[in-house]
């Protein structure tokens, strides 16, 4: 019996039943056992998440209430209408991408810096491993009760070492100008450690010849990191890019669980005006609305990651 | 391979140990989350939003429920105050695993109703427990009713009351013989009142909390318009029926205190405003009663009485009142309702205690007893429960609302001196304009 | 010519390796001093946990104190937060729907991922594009019709609503398929001489080779359904069935001003993962080196 290793051979090759058992192949493919396979994914998927998305669509043109049966009125744009003229709406966009500015590039410069440092290290990883990424396992409630303790006026760690250098301290949570600050930077603490494995990883992909090289032609280590380690990471910076604007564009857990979205509604992202709309205000049609708006815009940027990986899965 | 095999094996045996732990110390949910079944029946689960020291009062008594009544497991949560606290009960009573017992603000029982998320309560059932329509205060339990039928049952009255510390107000001149405050009347007088003070503490005549506090200035402005006899909505929340003239006047006052005569601090915290008048840098204290224990535990010579009739006319004051509700579906199981009406009827038996944190019991046998009414600051301004102003009916309003977060943030720009009364009006009517033209969701 | 060349070879040859030694001092320097700033973040970084754990040993009185210095140790507040039962059915609400959402996801994405991956048949294209789709699609903009729809169905406060609608992750089916792809056909080819059907080479032969995708994908679901609060949020509202996060993130009032409960909650939240951490690090680590190095 010949073994091809050649893929388009083996798939190409005719092939015939050698017992009647209906999960054996046939001339006409595999289709039953196939769906068969398929069937677990693809029911829950339809159920719980292509029919939701259409269910957001069509009653987003609606005014349902989350306490009354049914679809409710017709709005027809009325809520789009509502959602595009509302200061609220606009505002929550703006949180929202005022947070992404502000956790992204610390999330990914100083991700990058401490694994260059990490790199140089010879020993004692793990311990760099274990302080920056263990934050990263702890839940969001975890980390926020943390830091609510850490910003409580007179109180927390924080607002002691501030005057104790001489400064008053500020009101961290409580400041509107503030509070947004106060949020990026936990959340630049809560998720670095991911960031900086993934630079590790890819650091020590990097060929030390290459260094080496480098080094003998008298080329500086600030030199070296900007001709060899910056381009040659370039990929993973691109993905830790697009996936941390992504995962910063659906904040909810820090800002609702610490500032609930103040003071003043200073913090409120845009899923937080979702649930506020929909669940405190019992307006669930024009959630829907503000939540179609929200999906367009994040398929948009996924779509973007999505093309930048087929594209370099495609061998640049 | 077998050191660190056996090592990863012992916290997996760990790991699933407390897992199997986790699940035998508690069948009963476990069941519930699969089956969709009933959580521990023959139990009052009881949701409250009260903090500090009204939660610590209200612990007390849930206690002396649990000393009373052995028999029956009490299982109390307290959520935050506030939208987070309506928005999970809400959820709750949707999800068809509601509490037994819950608190209102009255204003919001309103909104409750309409969303078809209560139990109406019936006469006859009450009567069962010792609880008919004439034994609470009558404005309250008016205030509760939707179309005749009881939905609520109100614990208390809190207004905003006035708080002022008797060593400085003795120096200003401004206690009568027996040491109380001379009543003020008209807003020269008031203003009057808290300069002498200001001369007395140096600093500030009076405070309340502007910062990040959208309440306060609320209730201070809605206090003074309702003097002057102005509604802000009107047909259920659909209208915005603001008297301008009447607004320009209240804010106008109120920035006269704060920005122009510097008489209170334009620009400071709740808590801030509370340590201010502690600490003695202010003789006057604007807020509501139920901070009575922070100044009780501070050891300050103080005492409270109403707000004075600033702007004259019928006397009006904002307040609340806390009720106990039953959420749609709370009361399924058999016997199920009992059980809560006797906790509420305790509840109601020990208005005592939960007078003492400051509040005006609803319920009469203890109001006209002779200990309440010799229970002092209580019996200063016992008569607010009488005058008290709610928050307007609607869909949005009530106490920590959209409404109140709209009113709040203008009225208190205006007292920091960020927004003029005209453009504070301004915003005001734009901000409710929209909310009032949203079709109801309830 | 020769003397002239061979002496300035001899003088590079002592200059060079002078400068060599020099620049390995000054390197070892360098690396040294890099070292030692990561080792000072590091610290910090560890700083809110450590004080976090420094609050929860002190007795709720002394929480006001603020220095590292515990005058009364005590494990009072762990008592405490034991003693007042919520914790044990947030964890076990946490196990169940996290076990069963790893275990589901598994299952499930893997054998999607075998027929798109194993199997010819005439819309397999199209299957596959309707499930990357998934990929792009935020489930966090799904909760309001997810929620009247399991509102609909009466699974609201149970661990349906929060398992279900977490098992069909597309991007598990990617996971699965991409590492399927990279397996030689001839193991199918084997397997159907020999007599098995498609399913007993998925169980049989393809699983068992999948071992590291496997438990890559079960840790990395089970954390992330260990931590998601949103969804868990909205349709788990009574305290009895709440998982950890929403447990925590809900009943922060009736702990008031006791701050050290408030971080033993905090602590005891976070252990069972801690433990994965401990347990898995090695996985979880290499998972996530994976990602990126798959791009």
């Amino acid at each position: 019996m010949t073994i091809t290793a050649d893929y388009e051979t083996a798939e190409d090759r005719p092939v015939r039943p050698v017992d009647p058992d209906t999960t054996r192949v046939t001339e006409h493919g595999h289709a039953k056992p196939a769906w068969l396979f398929l069937t677990p994914f693809l029911v829950l998927y339809l159920l719980f998440i292509i029919g939701p998305s259409i269910y957001m669509v069509v009653m987003s043109f609606f005014d349902t209430s989350l306490t009354r049966p049914g679809l409710g009125a017709l709005a027809g744009f009325g809520n789009y209408g509502e959602a595009l003229t509302s200061p609220d709406f606009w505002a929550s966009m703006w949180h929202t991408i005022w947070f992404t500015i502000l956790t992204v590039p610390p999330l990914v410069i100083l991700a990058f810096v401490f694994a260059l440092l990490a790199d140089r290290a010879t020993r004692g990883r793990w311990f760099f491993r274990l302080a920056f990424f263990l934050p990263y396992i702890l839940p969001s409630a975890v980390m926020a009760l943390i830091w609510i303790w850490l910003y409580t006026p007179e109180l927390g760690l924080l607002g002691k070492v501030v005057t104790s250098l001489g400064f008053d301290e500020p009101n961290w949570l409580g400041d509107p100008n503030l509070a947004m600050w106060s949020l990026a930077f936990a959340t630049v603490w809560w998720t670095l450690g991911f960031n900086f494995v993934l630079y590790l990883a890819g650091l020590q992909d990097i060929p030390r010849d290459l260094y080496e090289a480098a080094s003998m032609d008298g080329a500086s280590p600030w030199q070296q990191v900007r001709r060899i380690t910056i381009p040659m990471l370039s990929r993973t910076t691109s993905l830790v890019i697009v996936l941390q604007i992504i995962a910063s564009l659906k904040i909810f857990d820090q800002p609702y669980i610490m500032t609930s979205g103040g003071p003043n509604f200073a913090t409120r992202p845009a899923l937080e005006y979702v649930y506020d709309m929909g669940f405190t205000n019992f307006r669930t049609g024009y959630a829907a609305a503000v939540s179609t708006l929200f999906f367009i815009l994040v398929l948009a940027v996924s779509a973007v990651w999505v093309f930048l990986t087929r594209r370099q899965e495609q061998g640049l | 391979m077998i050191g660190p095999v056996s090592r990863r094996t012992l916290l997996k045996g760990a790991f699933a140990g407390l897992g199997a732990a986790s699940l035998a110390a508690c069948s009963s949910p476990v069941g519930a989350g699969i089956a969709g079944s009933q959580l521990d029946p023959g139990t009052v689960d009881y949701w409250n939003l009260f903090g500090g020291g009204d939660g610590v009062r209200m612990q007390s008594m849930e206690d002396a429920y649990r000393k009373a009544n052995p028999g029956t497991p009490l299982q109390a949560v307290t959520l935050a105050w506030g939208n987070p606290y309506y928005t999970k009960l809400t959820l709750a009573t949707v999800g068809r695993k509601p509490p037994n017992v819950a608190v209102s603000h009255l204003t919001r029982m309103k909104t409750l109703q309409s969303a078809d998320l209560l139990e109406e309560l019936k006469p006859e059932d009450l009567a069962r427990h010792g609880m008919s329509a004439e034994m609470f205060n009558q404005r309250a339990w008016n205030a509760g009713l939707v179309g005749g039928k009881i939905y609520a049952i109100p614990i208390d009255t809190h207004p905003f009351v006035l708080f002022y510390n008797t060593k400085i107000c003795g120096q200003a001149g401004l206690l009568d013989a027996a040491g109380a405050l001379k009543p003020i009347q008209g807003p020269d007088a008031f203003t009057d009142a808290l300069a002498k003070v200001q001369k007395v503490t140096g600093q500030y005549g009076a405070t309340h909390g502007i910062n990040a506090d959208t309440a306060t200035p609320w209730r201070f402005f809605q206090t003074l318009y309702s003097q002057l006899g102005g509604q802000v909505l009107s047909d259920e929340g659909t209208k915005v029926v603001l008297d301008d003239a009447k607004a320009t006047q209240v804010l106008t006052f109120l920035r006269s205190l704060t920005v122009e005569k510097k008489l209170m601090p334009s620009s400071i915290d709740y808590q801030g405003a509370i340590a201010l008048f502690a600490n003695g840098a202010a003789g006057f204290h604007l807020n509501g009663e139920w901070e009575i224990s922070t100044f009780q535990t501070a050891k300050m010579p103080f005492s409270m009485t109403l707000v004075p009739n600033v702007f004259g006319g019928t006397y009006a004051v904002q307040a609340d009142s806390h009720t106990l509700i039953v959420p749609r579906g709370g009361a399924t199981a058999e016997g199920q309702l009992d059980l809560s009406l006797g906790f509420i009827k305790s509840m109601l038996d020990q208005s005592m205690t939960w007078a003492q944190g400051g509040h005006i019991p609803a319920w009469q046998p203890v109001a006209q007893s002779d200990a309440f009414k010799k229970l002092t600051p209580q019996s200063n301004y016992a008569a607010a429960a009488d005058a008290a102003v709610y928050d307007p009916s609607g869909w949005y309003s009530g106490s920590g609302s959209n409404f109140e977060i709209v009113m709040g943030s203008a009225i208190g720009a205006v007292e920091a001196g960020q927004l003029s009364p005209d453009a504070a009006i301004a915003q005001i009517r734009s901000k409710l304009s929209a909310l009032a033209s949203t079709a109801s969701p309830v | 010519m020769t003397t002239l060349a061979t002496d300035t070879e001899a003088r590079r040859g002592t200059r060079t390796e002078v400068t060599q030694a020099s620049v390995d001092r000054r390197l070892k320097l360098f690396n040294g001093v890099c070292v030692g700033v990561l080792i000072a973040f590091a610290l910090m970084w560890l700083v809110p946990i450590l004080w976090a754990v420094d609050t929860a040993l002190k007795p709720n009185a002394e929480t006001t104190k603020t220095t590292w210095w515990i005058d009364n140790p005590t494990l009072d507040s762990f008592r405490t937060i034991f003693a007042q039962g919520d914790i044990w059915n947030w964890y076990a609400s946490s196990f169940i729907t996290s076990l069963a959402t790893a275990a589901g996801t598994v299952l499930v994405a893997s054998m999607a991922a075998f027929a798109l991956s194993r199997m010819r048949f005439k819309y397999r294209w199209v299957v596959f594009w309707f499930i990357l789709i998934g990929i792009m699609i935020p489930h966090q903009a799904l909760i309001v019709p997810q929620f009247r729809e399991f509102s609909a169905l009466h699974l609201l406060n149970t661990y349906w609503a929060v398992i279900l609608p977490q098992i069909p992750a597309a991007i598990a089916v990617f996971i699965f398929k991409q590492f399927f792809d990279g397996l030689p056909r001839d193991l199918d080819e084997a397997a159907r001489v020999d007599g098995a059907g498609f399913f007993r080479t998925y169980w049989r032969i393809i699983l068992p080779l999948s071992r590291p995708v496997v438990s890559a994908v079960a840790i990395f679901t089970f954390v992330w359904s260990w931590n998601n609060l949103l969804w868990p949020l909205l349709v788990l509202s009574n305290p009895k069935l709440m998982t950890i996060p929403v447990g925590l993130a809900t009943v922060q009032g009736s702990y008031g001003i006791r701050y050290a409960d408030t971080m033993a909650s905090a602590i005891l939240g976070a252990l069972p993962l801690v433990v994965i951490f401990l347990l898995f690090q090695r996985r979880i680590v290499e998972g996530i080196a994976g990602t990126g190095l798959k791009g």
